[in-house]
């Protein structure tokens, strides 16, 4: 048997593959039956031998034989040709990545030639629907699944990394470049207004409470993902923002197979920021002179007399480059799997290790997983899975990059004695106590930032075969995490530019969290009549969360390495206001579910679920979802069987309900605020001081969820006997009763209360493609995997019958991430000068469109100038195997989304964005006007002031991009050089991840080194007044670290 | 092992594990802070009493509150650094858009009786020693009376709840004004049955019964001017201020001998003191900010900061500015704000006229200032007494003994003016006077200083004296003249106060008995204007000048007489304006009434 991680399966498509060709699979069941019957009860070892081939009878080369429960074994060769002794009643087990595991009995028989189906097209396959499995074939929801495997691929420390453009309707967008961070996950879009648009996670048929960054992909077997709303209402009031359900590996009834993957890489930025260099500097201080509209030609930042001596000398320094290093990223994997007939098992033990391009950053993960399967009996079953995770980081949010993108080229880095020059801008006022940006390297007793969580999750579960037809399984499981936060701040760094220990800062935190849930479930598996298929599921969960955490701040310590270690010697320690945390909430469902099919050709699947919700009040805690799909498998049909170019087609269509749980705990029961008070000048507590409450949240008895319903439509189908095979899906989708705070009428006594009053609709499409372009005699093959999906959401009523909610970004008819501002449409140029004069402005000012006509710019010119909402986005990837080489190449592209470039603007005030600031710091180099450089682009620079007017608007940029994820080289040591090493398998592969951005107008202007984000918010208000433009969830790109690439050896071995 | 025993067993015990006990598990308990139901317990209802008490610390003696309520009247004029212009202007059309001026104390004293109804509701039945339970709710009673006083007299008819509202909605309507004064008579008449006559010791002065009397007195008064007032509204203002004043050993009351004692740090809660809104040093149960860090809690004491003069401002080459200054900003004298100046034609020619034998005018105003030598913002003065300060006409003020500001009542000549160290300023509205108040150095209020704090623009952390003893003579006077009682009971009462005001320091014993002689009245001088002159001289800067104008009507007329900034001052300004918001969120039901002229 090869090693699992040798072929790469197709990923986003598999969900779609049903690529099979039924007639084959069939003549071979029946083959193998005939065999059966026709084999003599065997005595003694025979050898066997035969030929391995797929359904178009191409030779599968390196396929594995062995024998079922012992450890014997052989490789085919690269013509499929094997030859294996072993006992004349053995069962063959016959497996190659990308095809269906096959048993064949050898009952005395010496020639057995297999035929494998392929896997990317098997119909057999069976898929996690959610409290259970089906065939894909009967499947009626839209669901899409992801191999551990095809994860993998993608050498990065979380799932989120891993699915980016791997599934269609999975919008997956990085928000931070700091290391081990994760992204933003949307399934269908977003739906709720104010509370959560996460999917829920489900592990091996848990909820789960952890991160996502606690699960290694190494450990993963599969990932599916429920989309629709008749496939997620099986989940009743957590469903509505889809379901994410991975299965983790389970061991296999065969010989102990132990799996070891590791890799080692290395990460640098993919690019640094464009800034002034030297002398570019020193023009655009004095073009800012130039155009200084309060005393002309003045500068009060001109450069100073070192700046002026360096400039002369040639000094340009690159701060950028001095901060960045080069980061370690490694992992390795050790597994062993195996079992016999009554008991599997699976252990596992993870470590990853990634440091960033900042110096001092790092990150460990610890992770051990077991998995155990045992028969009590032939109707007791009985398991246990625990996986567990540590992680350690220091300095992952810590970085001088804010400091070292401003400070000005001009400036030497060091000291001539090679120290560092501690205070380089010492001759300029304002920035003259500015600490060098390189002092965040290093000084470990000065800057500690250190995380710490453990979280582990344990299940058990015993399942019953009461009769033949009837199931019964009952699982308990139980997570922990807890997370603790160790931060310290010492004086003299550009963190903390205050000089003595007593204004050190350090904070610590604490939180932690358990989940259980418990699920008791009946199943009846019936086929009647040969035609009548029934699958009946009864289930009760119960479900409890908690979740506290507690934050003290200190300030001032007796020395540096002392940090935080003891707070009794910290001179002033104050609990943060407001940090302790608190919530518990319970859930407990019934559900019920019907499969029917009939013949294979009509589907039906019909759920219901009644939740029971702590977080509701009382008298309304219970909700009750329903959901029904239907599909029609047609190729089935007879009038179809002539249709020789259609292999498969399957149409489907679903309805159903779901909720979002976002509802925080004790909301409906009303809240009071907190106050003091002295009775007195006494300080007695409870007669002189006394705590004070007044309301500030009415009970609401009435608040329920948000719900979501939705319809979904999908064509699956497969022509040219399944190398070719997709899926269309259309949905529609519609979330009524959202949360929004109403305002009240102030006599009320409360200000406002959370209502179910909000709206907003979303439909949308998917295509999933796989084919296999070429598969050669010479063992070439190309395969290729393509998805794209588009959704448009809306907000479709507000509160109050509010058109729209400018405070909160909220309008009828467009996204929540939609932007407000003026419009910039150039910029006035010296022939428009009098025009320019009309609005107070002169020609180098930021030319704005004028929307009530009324020849000044102000509130009523605000418009809808952009939002997050790609037009659509896709992912692409192509396979290539040629011998024992295979390549992949992941590609992944998001478009017609507007991003917020937020260093493009600076307000003068707090969000102190470099942006021209009277050109007192270094910035992006842009390209900027001068009355002899007549651009359109961007404004002429004005020492005169600390933000330009409008700069708001310069910020919003095409954000759209195609980017190559992966390329990823792998060769398979062919099995005769490994001999009798005890080794079955070796693949060897380099990889490169983020190596290229193929398209992105941002990068393309210079503007910026990737749209996809690295933070959220942070954008200046709007000089027209009113609101932000932009609301602190939107993602916006922030002149932060860069991302980085990553170039990556590692090996897979298998013994 | 049986496993058919073990499958049962394990299906039963599954079973039963999960269905006890989920009933349970949809219980919530919140752990961070409270539901509205904490108010069943003694704590809870303690903490919603003090929750209240303390809501009045965002409003009384904070900026936009004093503003608000001392501006527009014929006391006072704008400051030059005033907020809220349109109020001291009327500046009508302003007004009309500026109506959110209203929605803090608007809203905060909904949601104070919002509070209250919880507190009554759920703490009538809470399980707490009967006793405690009743002294709990009559302050319940109490404050709910008091917060429908103020929106009432402040807004007219406004919504009337009584109940916890659990079912919030988006509409609401005015109650008829009869029925406010009655739940507002009916607050205060249970209240004064229940609550002791004095505080526990050392509580300060929260309510007590004669608080609640205090109010309940005043609001017949009230009703009593009111388009819906009783015939037996005034004689019941008086009987019940009369019996405070007989029982005023009983209440642990009395009117301090000597004015300037009154306001004195540390008198906050004397006997003259019914009540007071609290402050203490404390951070944390006072609300306060770290001192030296500029005061901004929304919750600290800041009346000493409003109608102080700018007297950092004053250089040493006045009228010009290029001289040295000759009062540094400092504890003693405060943190200058400049938001409101007393009226001073007002103050020196009507209320405050006879400063001969009235020790009133010394006692609410400041006039001197001793130089200091300090310079704000170079930090805190230190100068120490003797050390030489700045230099005015070539002559060296003396740190702490010369006075270097001196706000005269008349005009000097220019021989006393030479004679002067420092510099002399004169009413801006007398003829021939050179160097004039102005909207920066004006008469400042010393009724609210504070000279222990650390730094300058500290906060006060007194505990503010809302009622005092001598207005139950004024109501009493009040009540006795229209009709409650006759003119020479209303001339008595004020003659106790007048008799009290004759004391004045470094006055001979028969210089005194012939200021008490002079400051008596007879009951043919009692008139409306004189009550109201004489609450002037008593309550002055007391934050309740505009009430009592608009209760008696006498708005339009004394602010057009005597007010020359608020010439524009009409009868419906006797109301303050719905807070718009509250008329644009009623969006069920008809639409929430705007008073009349504001629109």
């Amino acid at each position: 048997m090869r090693f699992t991680v040798t072929q790469i399966p197709p990923g986003a498509s598999t969900s779609l593959n049903l690529l099979l060709k039924r007639g084959k699979i069939i003549a071979f069941f029946i083959s193998c039956l005939l065999l059966n019957a026709f084999s003599a009860a065997a005595q003694g070892n025979i050898t066997v031998k035969g030929r391995i081939t797929d359904n178009s009878n191409a030779p599968i080369a390196k396929a594995s034989v062995t024998v079922k429960g012992s450890s014997t074994g052989v490789t085919a060769n690269d013509n499929g040709e094997y030859i294996i002794d072993v006992p004349s009643n053995a069962t063959l087990v016959i497996s190659s990545i990308g095809y269906t595991t096959t048993e064949v009995e050898v009952k005395g028989q010496s020639t057995h030639n297999i035929s494998l189906a392929s896997n990317a097209a098997n119909l057999n396959e069976v898929v996690v629907i959610g409290y259970g499995t089906q065939r894909k074939a009967d499947v009626t929801g839209s669901t899409v699944s992801v191999k551990g495997e095809t994860l993998s691929e993608i050498k990065a420390p979380n799932i989120l990394n891993q699915l980016q453009g791997r599934a269609a309707g999975v919008d997956i967008v990085n928000n931070s470049t700091q290391i081990g961070s994760g992204g933003q996950i949307r399934i269908r879009g977003n739906r709720s207004i104010t509370g959560n648009n996460d999917p829920l996670i489900v592990v091996d048929g848990m909820a789960y409470g952890g991160s996502l960054n606690d699960i290694t992909s190494e450990n993963i077997a599969n990932l599916d993902v429920l989309k629709d709303a008749s496939a997620t209402a099986i989940y009743g009031s957590r469903g509505a923002n889809g379901v994410i359900i991975i299965t983790t590996k389970h061991g296999l009834n065969q010989k102990a197979v132990t799996t070891y993957s590791g890799y080692v890489g290395v990460s640098k930025a993919i690019d640094t920021y464009r800034l002034f260099n030297g002398e570019e500097y020193a023009t655009f201080k004095a073009e800012a002179a130039t155009g200084n509209s309060n005393s002309p030609n003045t500068n009060l930042y001109a450069l100073t007399n070192i700046e002026k001596t360096n400039l002369a000398a040639g000094v340009s320094t690159d701060w950028q480059d001095l901060l960045l290093t080069t980061g370690i990223r490694t992992g390795h994997d050790l597994g062993v799997r195996g079992g016999n007939e009554r008991t599997q098992y699976s252990f596992g033990v993870g470590y990853y290790r990634e440091t960033g391009i900042i110096y001092d950053q790092s990150l460990d993960r610890y992770s051990f997983n077991i998995n155990i399967d045992h028969k009590l009996s032939e109707r007791i079953k009985v398991g246990f899975t625990s996986f567990n995770t540590m992680l350690r980081s220091n300095r992952l949010g810590t970085n001088a990059y804010g400091s070292a993108t401003r400070l000005g080229p001009l400036f030497k880095p060091y000291n001539d004695d090679g120290t560092i020059n501690f205070k380089p801008a010492s001759q300029q006022g304002v920035d003259a106590q500015q600490i060098n940006p390189l002092t965040s390297i290093g000084n470990d007793d000065l800057i500690k930032a250190f995380q710490r969580r453990y979280q582990f999750q344990h299940n058990f579960y015993a399942e019953v075969k009461i009769l033949k037809e009837l199931k019964f399984k009952t699982t308990f499981g139980y997570g922990w995490s807890q997370t603790f936060n160790s931060n310290y701040t010492g004086p003299n760094t550009v963190f903390n530019s205050n000089t003595t220990t007593a204004q050190s800062s350090l904070n610590e935190s604490n939180a932690e969290g358990w989940q259980y849930t418990l699920n008791n479930s009946l199943e009846y598996n019936r086929t009647f009549a040969d035609k009548h298929k029934l699958q009946v599921l009864a289930l009760q969960e119960v479900q409890k969360n908690s979740f506290r955490s507690q934050r003290v701040n200190g300030l001032g310590v007796p020395a540096d390495f002392i940090q935080d270690y003891n707070l009794n010697l910290v001179y002033t320690l104050t609990a943060e206001s407001n940090s302790a945390g608190y919530s518990e909430s319970a859930l407990i469902g019934y559900m019920g579910r019907a499969i029917y099919s009939f013949d294979d050709k009509y589907l039906l699947t019909a759920t219901v679920r009644t939740d029971g919700a702590s977080v509701l009040a009382q008298g309304h805690k219970w909700t009750t979802y329903p959901a029904v799909s239907v599909g029609w498998n047609i190729d089935k049909e007879k009038f179809m069987q002539n249709v020789g170019f259609l292999s498969n087609l399957k149409l489907r269509a679903g309805w159903g309900i779901s909720s979002n749980a976002g509802i925080n705990p004790y909301t409906t029961l009303g809240s009071l605020g907190t106050n003091f008070y002295n009775f007195g000048q006494g300080t007695t507590v409870g007669t002189n001081f006394v705590n004070g409450y007044t309301i500030n949240t009415s009970p609401n008895p009435n608040l329920s969820w948000e719900k979501t319903s939705g319809l979904n439509i999908g064509v699956d189908f497969g022509l040219l006997k399944n190398r070719i095979s997709g899926s269309i899906e259309y949905y529609n989708t519609k979330t009524s009763d959202i949360l929004l705070q109403r305002n009240l009428p102030r006599s009320n006594g409360t200000n406002s209360i959370l209502t179910n009053v909000g709206k907003t609709a979303s439909h949308g499409m998917e295509f999933s493609i796989s084919s296999v372009n070429i598969r050669s005699k010479s063992g070439f093959t190309w395969r290729t995997d393509a998805n794209a999906f588009f959704n448009r959401e809306k907000i479709t009523e507000l509160q109050l019958g509010l058109k729209q909610d400018i405070n909160n970004g909220w309008f009828v008819g467009h996204p929540i991430t939609t932007i407000y501002d003026v419009k910039k449409i150039g910029i006035w140029q010296t022939s428009e000068a009098a025009q320019a004069a009309v609005y107070g402005v002169k020609p180098g000012d930021i030319k704005l469109e004028d929307v009530n006509k009324s020849n000044s710019i102000g509130q009523e010119d605000r418009q809808v100038v952009g939002d997050f909402q790609p037009d659509f986005v896709a992912g692409l990837t192509n396979h290539f195997e040629y011998k024992n080489f295979d390549l992949n190449v992941v590609l992944f592209g998001r478009f017609g989304q507007t991003v917020v470039a937020t260093y493009l603007a600076a307000d003068g005030g707090g969000a102190g964005y470099p942006f021209f600031l009277n050109s007192r710091v270094n910035q992006l180099k842009v390209d900027y006007w001068t009355p002899t450089n007549p651009t359109n682009a961007f404004p002429q620079p004005d020492a005169g002031v600390d933000g330009l007017r409008f700069t708001s608007t310069l910020t919003y940029q095409d954000g759209s991009f195609i980017k190559i994820r992966s390329i990823d080289l792998g060769y398979n040591i062919p099995g005769s050089w490994l001999g009798k090493s005890g080794i079955s398998a070796i693949r060897a592969y380099v990889s490169t991840q983020n190596p290229f951005i193929l398209w992105s107008p941002l990068v393309r202007d210079h503007l910026g080194i990737d749209p996809e984000g690295n933070g959220t918010g942070n954008s200046v208000g709007t000089t027209a007044g009113g609101p932000t433009p932009v609301q602190g969830r939107s993602i916006t790109v922030g002149m932060g670290v860069p991302p980085s690439r990553l170039f990556i050896f590692g090996v897979n071995v298998k013994f | 092992m049986n496993y058919r025993s073990f499958r049962y067993s394990l299906f039963f015990g599954v079973m039963i594990f999960a269905s006890t006990g989920c009933k349970k598990l949809l219980e919530e308990q919140p752990r961070l802070g409270f539901a509205p139901t904490f108010f069943t317990t003694t704590d809870g209802i303690q903490g919603g009493i003090a929750g209240v008490y303390s809501s009045f610390r965002g409003q009384w003696a904070t900026q936009i509150f004093t503003q608000l309520y001392n501006s527009g009247t014929d006391e006072s004029l704008r400051g030059a650094a005033a907020d809220v212009q349109h109020w001291f202007t009327y500046n009508q059309s302003l007004i009309k858009s500026s109506t959110g001026d209203y929605e803090g104390f608007w809203n905060v004293l909904f949601i104070d009786i919002n509070t209250l109804n919880g507190v009554l509701q759920f703490g009538a039945d809470a399980d707490i020693p009967a006793a405690t339970k009743t002294q709990l709710l009559a302050q319940a009673k109490f404050l709910r009376g008091f917060c429908y006083f103020y929106l009432v007299t402040t807004f007219g008819q406004v919504p009337l709840h009584t109940t916890f509202n659990t079912s919030p909605s988006a509409a609401d309507s005015p109650a008829p004004l009869a029925d406010l004064y009655a739940l507002i008579i009916k607050d205060l008449t249970e209240a004064s049955n229940d609550l002791p006559n004095t505080p526990a010791t050392g509580t300060g002065k929260p309510a007590t019964k004669s608080t609640a009397l205090f109010l309940l007195a005043k609001t017949y008064l009230w009703r009593g001017w009111s388009s819906v007032a009783q015939p037996t509204d005034f004689t019941q203002a008086y009987t019940i201020s009369k019996g405070i004043i007989d029982n005023k050993a009983t209440y642990g009351l009395n009117l301090l001998p000597f004015f300037n004692t009154i306001f004195r740090e540390g008198n906050e809660y004397s006997s003259e003191v019914l009540m007071v809104i609290d402050h203490t040093k404390d951070l944390k149960f006072g609300q306060n900010s770290n001192p030296g860090t500029g005061a901004g809690g929304p919750s600290e004491n800041k009346s000493n900061f409003f109608w102080r003069s700018g007297y950092d401002l004053i250089k040493s080459d006045y009228p010009g500015t290029a001289g040295a200054t000759v009062v540094g900003r400092d504890p003693q004298n405060g943190r200058p704000f400049r938001r409101i100046r007393p009226n001073a034609k007002y103050i020196l020619e009507t209320a405050f006229a006879n400063r001969a034998t009235d020790q009133r005018y010394d006692g609410t105003f400041q006039t001197i200032w001793l130089s200091n030598g300090g310079s704000y913002p170079s930090g805190q003065n230190t100068m120490p007494a003797g050390t030489n300060g700045a230099t005015v006409n070539g002559k060296v003020l003396i740190n702490k003994v010369d006075t270097a500001i001196w706000l005269r009542d008349r005009v000097v000549t220019p021989a006393e003016r030479a004679a002067f160290k420092g510099i002399m300023f004169e009413p801006d509205y007398l003829p021939g006077a050179t160097i004039k108040f102005t909207d920066q150095m004006f008469p400042s209020i010393r009724k609210f200083d504070d000279s222990t704090r650390i730094d300058q623009n500290d906060y006060s952390d007194r505990p503010y004296i809302l009622f005092r003893f001598a207005e139950v003579y004024l109501i009493a006077a009040e009540a006795a003249l229209k009709g409650g009682a006759t003119t020479q009971n209303a001339a008595d009462m004020i003659n106790v106060l007048r008799t009290r005001a004759a004391l004045k320091d470094k006055q001979t014993p028969v210089e005194y008995t012939a200021a008490v002689a002079a400051q008596q009245i007879t009951a043919a001088q009692v008139t409306l204007d004189f009550i109201l002159e004489e609450r002037s001289r008593e309550l002055f800067a007391e934050d309740c000048r505009w009430w009592d104008l608009s209760r008696t009507k006498k708005l339009v007329e004394r602010v057009k007489l005597y007010n020359p900034e608020a010439q524009n001052v009409a009868d419906h300004n006797m109301l303050r304006p719905i807070p718009q918001s509250q008329i644009d969120l009623v969006t069920e039901g008809p639409k929430y009434p705007q008073n009349p002229g504001y629109f």
